[in-house]
């Protein structure tokens, strides 16, 4: 287990496979334990990672138009691998929710969606900012 | 990723206490982050909570959102704290110490001294450091982007996002070990010349020592 994938697992960045198998030998190992939390304070005082930086700003990630044309299977031959191996290979969670999320909306009943939105925004209007317009 | 203007604008509003643009960003991102969480948990319901907890979490966390940083990254921040509470109070995930093994002297990166005082250094320091990288990076990026050069960027990705070595990229990209290690070669020295152009010192970076 290398420290990137430790370091993805405190950002609960892997894929849900491997975020399970390190769970299960975090629980098994306090070696591993004590090695995950080094990572976590050497992240906390500071210390640079490329990939970390990589991770957190996302910089490759293709956008959600162009997962949506993965989608509709009209991308080049070479651009729709990539986008596989950003997803399959490299285990981009949020790339893979997109692609689950625009798989999903012509199947899921619109009344359970609309249901859940409303539930959203009844719970948490009451914290909007104080409504500035005259 | 860039924020869009789309983004910004529907901050804004959302700043100036419009519902319209709550309801809109709810509508927007309410179904990836479902999924996100449905990945990792069964319980229908539960997710659905951990959804609500990111969007309050998120007017919570408004005033000190920084608008250069895209909105949806944002929120998939937001929604995986949530969910590693979650998982963490249903004992699920492991319970970190509060504290490095100081016995042994903390993480050094496998391979590379770091330097001594990259600790002490300027929060304002380290944020100029990492800004020139990611804008070093997004350069890079772009340039095998514009030339579908895909095979770079996957192989970079491989190194630098999931730290893999160079025979595992090789085997999983079906390529030779020898393309992997010229690529990660032309990759860093690429980023090391960028990071020199903008007066950032390539040491401070790990993975980037030759």
């Amino acid at each position: 287990m290398t420290d990137v994938d430790l370091l993805s697992y405190l950002e609960e960045s892997l894929a849900p496979a491997d975020m399970a198998r390190i769970e299960q030998a975090l629980r098994a190992d306090a070696a591993l334990a004590q090695r995950l939390a080094a990572l976590a304070a050497d992240r906390e005082a500071g210390s640079h990672s490329v990939g970390a930086i990589w991770r957190r700003h996302r910089l490759s990630c293709p956008s959600r138009s162009r997962l949506g044309s993965f989608l509709l299977g009209v991308l080049g031959e070479q651009e729709a691998w990539y986008i596989r191996t950003h997803v399959d290979e490299v285990g981009c969670r949020i790339c893979r929710a997109n692609l689950d999320d625009l798989r999903n909306q012509p199947v899921e009943p619109a009344p359970a969606v609309a249901g859940r939105r409303t539930r959203y925004f009844q719970s948490s209007v009451g914290r909007l900012p104080a409504n500035r317009k005259p | 990723m860039n924020p869009s203007e789309a983004d910004t604008l529907v901050i804004e509003r959302i700043r100036a206490g419009e519902r319209d643009a709550w309801n809109q960003l709810i509508d927007c991102y309410e179904g990836r982050l479902l999924a996100f969480v449905g990945a990792r948990l069964a319980d229908r319901s539960a997710c659905e909570d951990i959804v609500q907890e990111t969007f309050l979490g998120f007017l919570t966390s408004l005033p000190n959102y920084d608008a250069r940083r895209p909105l949806e990254s944002w929120l998939f921040t937001i929604a995986a704290h949530k969910l590693t509470d979650h998982l963490r109070r249903q004992q699920r995930s492991a319970t970190l110490p509060l504290e490095a093994d100081s016995a042994s002297g903390g993480f050094e990166p496998a391979g590379h001294a770091r330097p001594a005082s990259s600790l002490v250094r300027s929060a304002e320091r380290r944020t100029l450091e990492e800004r020139a990288l990611v804008d070093g990076l997004r350069e890079m990026i772009d340039h095998w982007r514009d030339r579908e050069q895909w095979h770079k960027l996957a192989v970079a990705e491989l190194l630098f996002v999931r730290g893999m070595a160079n025979r595992e990229i090789a085997a999983r990209l079906k390529i030779s070990e020898q393309t992997v290690a010229n690529q990660k070669f032309e990759g860093i020295e690429r980023l090391r010349n960028i990071l020199a152009r903008r007066g950032v010192s390539a040491d401070w970076f790990p993975e980037l020592q030759p």
